[in-house]
């Protein structure tokens, strides 16, 4: 599903964010990216959502080199992975309910079966009845959940997760946990960058250490 | 097994059909085009205030044009009345002053004429000047009978080929035309017309900046928006459309206040341009805008706004990149 061919990313010429990364993520595999706070981690997921591109080497993604992707399909390239963000990235101005259909909305899906996909990625991540509330009046953990919806409600082939559970208390991060683990059992491929160690290790996925934008560990699970 | 499953379904909901999408795309500009309409309706004092700014920076090019337009009707009168006067020699008595009006008529290049007998004249003289008095006093009719004629070509190059052909009619004296102010009013609209033109521009110009500092501000404020959604795919179009709008809906409502200026600033003046040019012997009716003229300021000025917030946006998404 990704194959990193010695991939490099220079930030402003000589700054190395990421150095040398050859590694590949099969279809339908879940994968766990940690190491310290600035060894690359939202570097090398910005690398896949082609929001950077890298300094050598090459990106394949579903086959596809994205870096050879032109500037008018990378829109169309994004709308096939699922993103969330540490901090959301709500829009906080609409309910819950338009919050999740907005990448369907980008789509110009049918009202009727965007209602559909929306109340169905509302009703797995627990807040089917809170579809007409705004952001603000949620918890932390529900704000996230919501973030997930949004990312899956396209049922994306490839599913990113950039710190997810940053802000959360243990209880709630594994919830979220067990969230992801949902989706890589039906099949879609998981990537989630986190440093809570200690929810990784009792999780039992394949794991990618990054150190300084090397990458020093592969360890499939356990 | 489960997993190739999962990957065909999903496959099946890029697939849109072209019918879904153009559908689609017509929803998405039906629900910006009502959404930016409510923005601008949430600060009615802001918006109207933009739009106001629009309608002054249209008012005044537009309000030239309609007097220019004025100006042609006028023109056009005024080529109606270019005549030529043929005084004819004094000698000449009334009789035969109707045979030369004849050979005159028959030249080429005469539309009409119309005799003016020394009497007629003479009449005409005192009704005129009021000179009564003095003018009984005198022992004989000093005026000569003259021909009015009206060219068929009011073009003043052949006017004055016409003067010059018909001063050698026998009995024809002296030939006037009076075409110098012609020429000169003719010059006048021609400079009123660029004039005109280059007001339009400059003022034009100003209705992108109104439109594009609005739209840049409107940017500014949901740049987290327009972040989340260029994550998510969102195409340029897509996150250019409701700006776009906005731009449209500013536009024609500027539009429309010029509009409604305009016809306000018309009635104010008509009675004082109408009483101007009736003192020049002219009839001059600051004409309105009419139906084209209408549908042409509401045309312009919501394109304008498309296009200052056209500008504004696309200067905007450049630099907008998402975190
Ligand atoms: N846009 C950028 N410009 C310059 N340096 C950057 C940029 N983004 C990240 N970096 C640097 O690259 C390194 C890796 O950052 P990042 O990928 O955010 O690490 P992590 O997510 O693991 O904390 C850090 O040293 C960071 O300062
Ligand atoms: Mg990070």
């Amino acid at each position: 599903m990704i194959a990193f061919e010695h991939v490099g990313k220079r930030y402003g010429g000589r700054f190395e964010a990421l150095a040398n990364l050859d590694f590949r993520v099969r279809r339908g595999e879940m994968v766990f990216l940690t190491g310290h706070s600035g060894a690359g981690k939202s570097s090398l997921l910005r690398l896949i959502m082609r929001l950077e591109r890298p300094s050598r080497g090459r990106i394949l993604v579903a086959g596809h080199d994205i870096d050879r992707l032109h500037p008018s399909q990378v829109p169309f390239y994004r709308r096939q992975i699922g993103v969330v963000f540490q901090d959301h990235q709500l829009l906080y101005d609409r309910s819950i309910y338009h919050n999740v259909a907005l990448p369907l909305e980008i789509q110009g899906t049918e009202p009727r079966e965007a209602a559909r996909r929306v109340r169905a990625a509302l009703d797995k991540v627990g807040l089917l009845h809170r579809e007409q509330a705004l952001p603000i009046e949620l918890s932390g953990g529900e704000q996230q959940r919501v973030g997930i919806a949004r990312a899956v409600v396209n049922k994306p082939a490839l599913l990113l997760a950039d710190e997810p559970t940053g802000n959360l208390d243990p209880q709630l991060s594994a919830d979220i946990m067990a969230l992801f683990e949902d989706f890589h059992r039906i099949g879609t491929t998981v990537m989630v960058a986190s440093h809570d160690l200690a929810l990784i290790a009792r999780l039992r996925h394949r794991t990618l250490r990054l150190h300084q934008g090397r990458l020093v560990a592969d360890e499939e699970a356990a | 097994m489960t997993r190739d499953a999962t990957t065909a379904r999903g496959a099946r909901h890029h697939r849109a059909t072209p019918g879904s999408r153009w559908r689609g795309w017509l929803r998405h500009h039906r629900a910006m085009a009502l959404d930016s309409a409510r923005r601008l309706l949430r600060h009615p004092l802001g918006s109207l205030l933009t739009m106001l700014a629009i309608a002054i920076a249209l008012v005044l090019p537009a309000g030239l044009w309609l007097s220019l337009d004025g100006a042609r009707l006028l023109d056009a009168e005024l080529d109606e009345s270019a005549t030529l006067t043929a005084y004819l020699e004094t000698r000449i008595d009334a009789a035969e002053a109707g045979r030369v009006e004849q050979a005159l008529a028959a030249s080429p290049g005469v539309a009409s004429t119309r005799l003016i007998t020394a009497a007629e004249g003479m009449a005409e003289f005192q009704q005129v000047l009021g000179l009564d008095e003095a003018l009984a006093r005198l022992p004989a009719n000093p005026l000569p009978a003259s021909v009015v004629i009206r060219p068929e070509d009011p073009d003043p190059a052949a006017v004055e080929v016409l003067a010059r052909e018909i001063a050698e009619v026998p009995g024809v004296d002296e030939v006037r035309l009076d075409l110098a102010w012609l020429e000169r009013l003719r010059h006048l609209a021609e400079l009123g017309h660029r004039v005109g033109l280059g007001l339009a521009v400059l003022f034009g110009l100003g209705v992108l900046l109104v439109v594009g500092n609005t739209i840049r501000l409107a940017v500014e404020n949901r740049r987290q928006e327009i972040e989340v959604v260029t994550l998510i795919g969102a195409t340029h179009a897509f996150v250019r459309r409701p700006f776009l709008y906005s731009g449209a809906w500013y536009g024609l409502g500027g539009g429309l206040l010029a509009w409604g200026l305009l016809t306000l600033g018309s009635d104010w003046l008509a009675a004082p341009v109408s009483a101007l040019a009736a003192s020049y012997g002219a009839s001059f009716r600051l004409p309105g805008l009419g139906l084209t003229g209408s549908a042409m300021l509401l045309g312009c000025s919501t394109l304008l706004g498309w296009l200052g917030a056209w500008i504004a946006v696309s200067r905007h998404l450049a630099q907008i990149r998402p975190r």
